[in-house]
């Protein structure tokens, strides 16, 4: 490893006035679960780190008016045990409680979650299913995006070298409504999700769907929102056929999405159960 | 060189550090509490945990410098001079620990769990240890030997 600054940083202005002064030279590590990994086989080599995990602005959850925010290093530990991730909201708490092992969610943030880039973040479908944007920070400037334009590529987030990602924000959850999540892991307590999707629901008073939103990790090069099926339950009352129709579309998706690639056949199979487990735990959770 | 100040099993050191010096390294190499065993390095076996400021951590993940200002409680802080800690002694009592090399770490994420949930259900104990791997025991002699070692607890009190 080359390394040859590091800060702990102690506050944001610090944080952005570092990675200004050293921009592609330098990285940011916050619980280091990605990175120390990466540095481990070589794949990044940056001369210079900068520490957030122990700045006090960077952790919390708290209620902005009509919204959440989670600020950028809250780690998944913080994000089980926070009163705001409510019953409605059982989908962002039961992602975060299936990361990895308790080690890894006392460490592992969500900001590197996403920064991260992988296709089986699993917090990353949930905050798309939640319509969230992301706060980002630079040493004179601040943007704010919706989290789908932040995904380039696999691997690729629409960082620029001197940006912090500050907090992630989504509109309260009203109690109509209601996001959940199901994962299919290889192995039961550690395993990079191989595919996981997160519903959010509102149905009107005669049971249709009024919103859904649908999500998916590691079924494309990032987190994807699926609005075909989408647009297809929208207006639609819930039941076996159109469940099953639903989960048919999403097959349908998928195997365009990921045609050639050696998982398919599994994970075509996979993502059906996955959705239909996905959609009757919202379904228990509205009231 | 890095300038760092830590506080490892209740003593203060103040160290200076290559900046890619890992916990692991630092707590095994620099400051000799061998205790703390690297299995893969990479965050999935769990033999390398510490309790770092209460919560447990992979020291294979943290990088020294992450370190500066934190309270750290390895193996070798659990036990005192004249006898083992009551965890231990439920591990040896039961039949928990064959190779040991998983030991240290289960018994940190033991303690964890224990100081903060001292009457834990055994699915809560699963859950708690579910970052450590064993290959010898199969699982269910550790969760008895936490169980026991709640009890343990519960008495000495
Ligand atoms: C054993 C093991 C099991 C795992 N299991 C899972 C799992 O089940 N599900 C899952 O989704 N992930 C899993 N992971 C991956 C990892 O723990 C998560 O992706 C975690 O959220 C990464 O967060 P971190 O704070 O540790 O990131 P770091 O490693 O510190 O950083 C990751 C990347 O993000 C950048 N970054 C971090 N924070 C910011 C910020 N605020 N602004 C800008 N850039 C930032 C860093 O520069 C770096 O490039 C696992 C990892 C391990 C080692
Ligand atoms: S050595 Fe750290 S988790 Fe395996
Ligand atoms: S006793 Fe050998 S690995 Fe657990």
């Amino acid at each position: 490893m080359g390394i040859r600054e590091v800060y702990k940083g102690r506050n944001i202005d610090e944080v952005l006035e570092l990675l200004d002064k050293y921009r592609n030279d330098c990285r940011i590590i916050a619980g280091g679960t990605d990175l120390v990994v990466h540095l481990r086989h070589k794949r990044l080599n940056p001369k210079v780190l900068v520490d957030i995990s122990d700045i006090e602005e960077l952790h919390g959850i708290k209620k902005e008016g009509e919204f959440i925010e989670i600020k950028g290093a809250t780690t998944f530990t913080e994000i089980v045990k926070s009163n705001l991730v409510n019953k409605q909201l059982i989908g962002l708490k039961e992602a975060a409680k299936s990361v990895g092992s308790p080690q890894i969610r006392n460490r592992g943030t969500i900001g590197g979650n996403i920064c991260n880039g992988s296709p089986a973040a699993d917090i990353v479908p949930p905050l798309l299913a939640l319509d969230s944007t992301v706060l980002l920070k630079s040493k004179n400037k601040e943007r704010e995006i919706s989290l789908e334009e932040l995904f380039l590529d696999k691997g690729k987030v629409n960082l620029k070298e001197n940006e912090l990602l500050y907090s992630v924000k989504f509109k309260k959850i009203n109690k109509n409504q209601v996001l959940s999540f199901s994962k299919l892991g290889l192995r039961k307590a550690l395993a990079i999700s191989r595919l996981c999707i997160s519903v959010f629901l509102e149905l009107d008073k005669s049971k249709e769907c009024k919103r859904v939103k649908i999500a998916d990790g590691a079924l494309g090069k990032h987190g994807v929102r699926e609005r075909k099926v989408e647009e297809f339950l929208l207006g639609k009352r819930l039941n076996e056929e159109t469940i099953e129709e639903g989960a048919i579309i999403l097959q349908e998706e998928i195997s365009h999405r990921l045609q050639g690639r050696l998982s398919l056949p599994f994970k075509k199979e996979a993502v059906k159960g996955v959705f239909k487990s996905a959609i009757s735990k919202a379904l228990e959770n509205l009231h | 060189m890095k300038k760092i100040k830590l506080t490892v099993n209740k003593k203060e050191y103040m160290l200076e550090i290559k900046e890619d010096t890992r916990l692991i390294d630092l707590l095994r190499d620099v400051l000799g509490f061998t205790g703390v065993k690297e299995g893969c390095g990479e965050g999935e076996c769990g033999a390398c945990t510490v309790i770092m400021d209460g919560d447990i951590v992979n020291s294979c993940l943290v990088l020294a410098f992450q370190a500066d200002g934190k309270e750290i409680i390895t193996i070798e802080g659990v036990e005192s001079e004249e006898e083992i800690h009551p965890i231990q002694q439920a591990f040896l009592d039961v039949g928990a620990v064959q190779c040991g090399f998983c030991t240290p770490g289960m018994i940190l994420s033991a303690k964890a769990l224990l100081d903060k949930n001292p009457s834990p259900t055994r699915e809560e104990i699963r859950a708690a240890i579910s970052g450590n791997l064993c290959r010898c025991t199969g699982y269910n002699k550790i969760v008895d030997a936490i169980e026991r070692a709640a009890l343990y607890l519960k008495r000495g009190k």
